[in-house]
């Protein structure tokens, strides 16, 4: 990496009603302590205020926390926002719901990685690093 | 379960044991560390899992099944909608309805929810918005021509900490205890038998707060109620008999029993002493339980109905009056059908095969546990003086003291499991790899689609009122919230008897605050202010 790769900067929010902020708090942090830089978007946002979001931030990825399954159910409304917004950023969906047989249906959707309980943050750090540089191969 | 109190052997056994003379130290005698009461034979505590799921009326029949299992008692926890108090139709809500619980918003749901049920026999736990759940039942008892004295069961109240830990509902503190004294004060005259301040020191304890941060931060928030209630002028006999403490039960099992043996002393010395109560069912608190769901595991979830085992038995012997476990399934949702019945199997088998409750207190005299009690009692104390004398507790709140202390709890467990301070069968010790932990997890992950039926329902319901009646009430009840020396709670069965819905109440509520009706978005109030 050379020292002019400015860091990555990622939104992590929450949709709907999804009530719980654990995982959201945590993976920020861990994101800030592995030198990236969190727009933190907090609870009760619907799919236009996450691609607003996104697009006023300009983040590398947006983050999706999720702890119940109102997830699955906003996925194709962010994807619109964001084709209608004309953006292309990667969009990961990470929490303690998200199965092993939800990773593969919402990466199938075009989710760019998902992490479920099993996870480590070392892992989930790792692959942010990987979507974001691939991201920004490709819009250069 | 057999009322012959002896062992297996055929070795008769006391309904407690003690080194002294008389009943000084006997369970059911101040400071009740040993117990609310001396245990009648083949008494128990009451077997109970949470419940709630889709509609009112599918909700209903999960009930009677889980009675017809051998169920006693029912704990009924809402939808996300509800617990928010928005309706299904809020554009927050339509992906949430029905799916971690029952969806109730007006009227008819609760004639659903209730229907068939024995009012007079059953007990009814909510963990619900405290308001509409106490102003529901009653409604139900109301139209079934039944006198409300009889309604027996709990609710929740989650004022102080509901804002800091998931229980968002974005209603200011001032009204959140308004609608806890209010409901309270409200059942004390009108539903004696109900514990209508119900102290849930479960949720906030699922941040990863432990045994001593648990009991102190509970104790805030019931002294806080306490004198809310007392400075309105209501006797303190009125409404103590009532009170209760949900709590988590964690996997460090003598601390646990430890904790609760101490809770009951404090609370006893606290109701005697500082709020000078005379009537010793002030005294004598109502324990009840909700084994942890932070101690269950995604990974190899079956090791999560050992778990869910072991808390039982730890709460059998700590002479709970009530409880519900987690098991296997509780890192993904509330309990699926099958879950229910591995709790309530469990539960059972501990009542009838394992004679735990055939002796009260029966770590009573082991000089770790009463070393554990004494030390316990005096660490809640230390930490419930320290939180008091930091100033005014609704400041506090406000400054966001407590959602510090439930972060840093989250932040701690989440080091503490990485570096493996505390130790996690499946987690963070003895794990397998994903592709061959395979057992109950299907079973674990099944998913319940949300029940978006209930978002027309609501829809036809409030095309089909009257208009006028319905506006004309939530008038009144927004008039009357206005008014600090009113209680809210007879305009609000007003309004839900002239068919308000719960998020209409609940937007009106905020208004008479001074705040915005949809917190969320912009759907305009039915008053037009």
């Amino acid at each position: 990496m050379t020292t002019h790769t400015p860091p990555i900067k990622v939104l992590v929010t929450i949709l709907g009603l999804d009530q719980h902020e654990v995982g959201a708090l945590a993976i920020a942090a861990t994101l800030r302590d592995a030198g990236m830089e969190v727009v933190y978007g907090g609870r009760f946002n619907l799919p236009p205020a996450v691609v607003n979001m996104a697009l006023q931030e300009d983040v590398d990825v947006i983050g999706i926390s999720a702890h119940s399954w109102e997830y699955l159910h906003f996925l194709d409304d962010i994807f619109e926002g964001l084709k209608e917004a004309e953006i292309d950023v990667p969009l990961i969906i990470g929490g303690s719901v998200v199965t092993d047989g939800d990773k593969a249906d919402i990466l199938a959707k075009g989710v760019a990685a998902a992490f479920g309980p099993t996870d480590t943050p070392d892992g989930i750090v790792r692959e942010i690093r990987r979507v974001v540089e691939d991201y920004r191969a490709r819009i250069e | 379960m057999s009322d012959l109190n002896q062992s297996h052997s055929g070795i008769p056994l006391d309904p407690f044991y003690t080194a002294e003379e008389g009943d000084g130290n006997a369970p059911g005698v101040f400071p009740y560390t040993r117990g609310k009461r001396l245990p009648r034979p083949g008494q128990s505590w009451i077997l109970r899992e949470l419940s709630g799921e889709g509609t009112a009326t599918r909700s209903n029949e999960q009930f009677k099944s889980l009675m017809a299992k051998g169920q006693q008692g029912l704990d009924i926890i809402g939808d996300t909608p509800t617990m928010h108090m928005l309706d299904p139709d809020h554009p927050h809500a339509i992906h949430a309805v029905g799916t971690q619980g029952v969806s109730l918003c007006c009227r008819t749901d609760f004639e659903d929810l209730y229907r068939d049920l024995p009012l007079d026999e059953l007990s009814f736990s909510q963990s619900l918005p405290s308001v509409p759940g106490i102003a529901g039942l009653y409604l139900v008892a109301k139209e079934r021509g039944m006198p409300s004295e009889i309604l027996r069961g709990s609710a929740i109240q989650l004022a102080l900490y509901e804002d800091d830990c998931s229980y968002s509902r974005h209603l200011p503190l001032k009204l959140r205890m308004r609608m806890a004294t209010d409901s309270v004060a409200f059942a004390a005259e009108k539903m004696p038998k109900f514990h209508a301040l119900m102290e849930d020191t479960y949720f906030f304890s699922e941040t990863g707060l432990d045994s001593v941060e648990e009991m102190a931060l509970g104790f805030v928030e019931l002294r806080y109620y306490i004198r809310a209630l007392l400075a309105k002028g209501i006797d303190i006999d009125a409404f103590a008999p009532r009170i209760g403490i949900l709590l988590t039960c964690r996997m460090d099992l003598f601390e646990e029993i430890a904790k609760i043996r101490a809770t009951r002393r404090i609370y006893a010395r606290m109701m005697k002493d500082e709020f000078g109560a005379k009537d010793p069912r002030s005294m004598a608190l109502t324990v009840t339980a909700h084994t942890s769901g932070l101690t269950m595991t995604a990974q190899q979830p079956v090791n999560n109905v050992a778990r869910g085992g072991m808390q039982a038995v730890a709460m059998a012997m700590a002479g709970v009056q009530a409880m519900e476990i987690s098991t296997f399934d509780e890192a993904y949702r509330t309990p699926s059908e099958d879950a229910h019945m591995v709790g309530l199997r469990t539960q059972q088998i501990v009542q009838l095969e394992t004679n735990v409750t055939k002796v009260a207190d029966p770590l009573g005299g082991s000089w770790y546990v009463e070393e554990l009690t004494d030390k316990m009692d005096q660490r809640i104390c230390a930490e419930l003086a320290r939180i008091e004398a930091k100033g005014d507790i609704g400041e506090l709140s406000e400054q966001g003291f407590f959602r510090q202390i439930f972060n840093n709890a989250m932040e701690r467990l989440s080091r503490d499991l990485e570096d493996g301070t505390v130790q996690r069968v499946g987690v963070n010790s003895h794990s397998i790899p994903n592709e061959e932990d395979h057992m109950l997890k299907e079973a674990s992950e099944k998913k319940t689609e949300p029940f978006r039926g209930q978002i027309t329902h609501i829809q036809n319901f409030r095309k089909n009122r009257d208009q006028d009646k319905c506006k004309q009430a939530l008038g009144g009840l927004y008039d009357a919230v206005r008014d600090e020396n009113r209680n809210m709670m007879e305009p609000y069965v007003a309004a839900l008897e002239a068919d308000a819905t719960i998020g209409e109440t609940a937007g009106v509520l905020r208004q008479a605050y001074g705040q915005k009706y949809d917190p969320l978005g912009n759907l305009p109030s039915p008053l037009g202010i």
